[in-house]
């Protein structure tokens, strides 16, 4: 009885701030979580980001569901664990979704393209200069074109991710732009990751470059932009970030090349196929001798003194 | 026994094969080899389930970065020896640079494979070895041919502003592909293809071998494993540069003591690489 009673303490203080549209639902759901006996964890979820106005107490149960924006499903779920620990873990709510209110449901979700905008707005709102950078870069491009190729050009939240916002200077953030780049540009994250580079970041070493430590991050541009970090005119300077002593010959270095493929350099190819070619005879050739030696040495007893000259 | 050593009666002989200067090599390309493959195998092999593990045991990538450096060091110290070693000997002439006793490949070696074979197969005896088998020439040879090549691309990528200073990019990307593979290569060869089996499990040296350890082996098992050594040495009366009374002494101990402690660091260092090159092709 004491945890029904606390539990009902806590959800009275939220109900205060609640705009009186939205009791009844509210109630309700008291209601619900009272009867199927959770009580302990709702009200801890219901509390869990500091100045929620609530959204959480739905929003915060996993079994929500979905509603369909343009035909995709949109999980209603948001894990309050995760947003806590997300670097927005602070925010309230409606600070990135603007103007959202109790109404339920909330009308203002129509489409997905009036999602990705409200999204937009709501990075802007504080951090404006990298939302410049990137308005001017080719993703942004690509944005307001609405379709690249068929595919929709990365907005914020693709590479940032929404409730679960990470610092980019965390090692595991560093670790996962990899996959995020990789989303679209898959080929390429697989011959980064076998460079020094790639590996070196997999295994931990947070120092190591990534993607964007070389192609940059909001202001991306292809390579044949002039303005682009990896353009003829910048590619040195931004070598030198990390390699001081650097100099042209430097810049020449392959990131992207997958060594058995006919489209790497020649000499690469040629290298790579000897050693396969070697590994694999060796090993069969030394493989094949060590078991016949086994085998004669068995048969002959060898092995444990009989015939041998232990 | 033996002409020459009549006198020695009653006193245990040994056959003497290799002297301070190569035991003490030997050393150094054990314990840089090893180092440098516990270090490197991670890498290489990335994605196993166990690269991450022993990366934090070893300090992680920074931490096994600087140990294989490190190790780096010994093994060029191991190549430089052994190159001045060898430049001295043909200089001095020290002995003969082909022939029976010599280290040099041979059309005998080539008999030798065939004759190994027939061997294997019960369609023949088994071949009758001078001073060095094909095997170890191989492993000889292999394993300096291969400290030039990852030394060498290694020293590339240690310094690759240096390299680019004078070499194109590209040649960072031979480097790495040549590094890896060729240290993939020699690591099979060393760990698990051929010279841990050829010095220590092959029946005739099975479970261990001493001899590069405490520099000598029983004279019987001499005997039997380089007759044709053996036999030229009886004919020409140099038997007497090779044979003498076991040693006495502490150092016998300790260098059985090495041997099991090496043994089980190198049993150790084969199940590590396979742990991390067989594991990612069976998951």
């Amino acid at each position: 009885m004491k945890t029904v009673a606390g539990a009902a303490g806590g959800f009275a203080k939220e109900f205060t701030c609640l705009r009186r549209g939205a009791g009844f639902g509210i109630l309700a759901f008291i209601l619900l979580v009272l009867l199927t006996g959770e009580v302990a964890w709702a009200q801890e979820s219901a509390q869990s980001a500091e100045g929620d106005n609530g959204c959480l107490v739905c929003h915060g149960q996993e079994y929500l569901g979905s509603v369909e924006v343009d035909g995709a499903a949109q999980d209603l779920f948001v894990g309050p664990e995760a947003y806590e620990e997300s670097a927005h873990g602070l925010l309230p709510c409606a600070s990135c979704h603007i103007g959202f209110t109790h109404d339920n449901p909330h009308q203002m979700v129509t489409n997905a393209e009036f999602f990705a905008e409200t999204a937009r707005e709501a990075c802007r709102n504080c951090h404006a200069d990298q939302f410049e950078m990137y308005q001017q870069s080719y993703h942004g491009e690509l944005s307001r074109g609405g379709v690249a190729g068929g595919v929709l050009a990365p907005g914020c939240t693709d590479c940032h991710g929404m409730h679960q916002v990470q610092r980019v200077d965390t090692l595991e953030y560093r670790q996962d732009i990899q996959q995020i780049c990789g989303q679209c540009h898959g080929g390429r994250t697989d011959t980064f990751l076998d460079t020094y580079h790639g590996k070196a970041i997999t295994l931990g070493r947070e120092a190591s470059a990534t993607c964007v430590d070389c192609h940059g991050s909001h202001f991306i541009l292809p390579t044949t932009n002039p303005m682009s970090t990896l353009s003829e005119a910048n590619h040195l300077d931004t070598c030198q970030t990390c390699h001081p002593d650097a100099d042209e010959g430097f810049t020449s270095f392959l990131v992207h090349i997958q060594p058995t493929s006919t489209d790497a350099p020649l000499i690469v190819f040629a290298v790579a196929i000897f050693y396969i070619s070697m590994i694999v005879v060796v090993f069969a050739f030394g493989g094949i001798h060590t078991l016949l030696y086994i085998y004669r040495g068995l048969k002959n007893g060898l092995y444990f003194g009989k015939g041998g000259h232990h | 026994m033996a002409a020459g050593t009549d006198a020695l009666e009653g006193v245990r002989l040994v056959y003497r094969r290799f002297s301070a200067f190569h035991r003490f090599n030997h050393y150094l390309v054990m314990i840089s080899f090893f180092g440098l493959v516990l270090t490197g195998i991670p890498l290489k092999f990335k994605d196993s389930l166990w690269a991450e593990f022993f990366m934090g045991l070893i300090g992680g990538v920074e931490g096994a970065g600087f140990i294989h450096r490190v190790m780096a060091v010994f093994n060029f110290t191991y190549f430089f020896l052994e190159m001045g070693y060898m430049s001295w000997y043909v200089a001095a002439r020290k002995g003969p640079i082909f022939g029976p006793d010599s280290i040099v490949p041979s059309k005998k070696d080539w008999q030798d494979i065939k004759g190994m074979f027939r061997w294997f197969l019960g369609r023949g005896p088994k071949p009758r070895f001078n001073r060095f088998t094909y095997w170890e020439k191989f492993d000889f040879w292999a394993l300096l041919a291969g400290t030039f090549l990852i030394g060498g691309t290694g020293l590339m990528m240690w310094f690759p502003e240096f390299t680019t200073s004078f070499l194109p990019g590209v040649s960072l990307n031979v480097a790495l592909v040549l590094h890896s593979n060729e240290a993939f290569l020699a690591t099979g060869v060393i760990f698990i293809f051929v010279h841990f089996f050829s010095a220590h499990g092959r029946p005739e040296s099975f479970p261990a071998d001493e001899v590069i350890f405490s520099g000598s082996l029983p004279l019987d098992h001499y005997i039997a494993d380089r007759p044709a050594e053996y036999e030229n040495r009886l004919r020409a009366g140099t038997l007497d540069q090779v044979v003498r009374p076991a040693p006495t002494g502490p150092m016998t101990r300790v260098n059985s003591w090495l041997m099991v402690v090496f043994s089980a660091v190198a049993l150790f260092a084969a199940t590590y690489t396979m742990l991390l090159v067989v594991w990612p092709l069976l998951f």
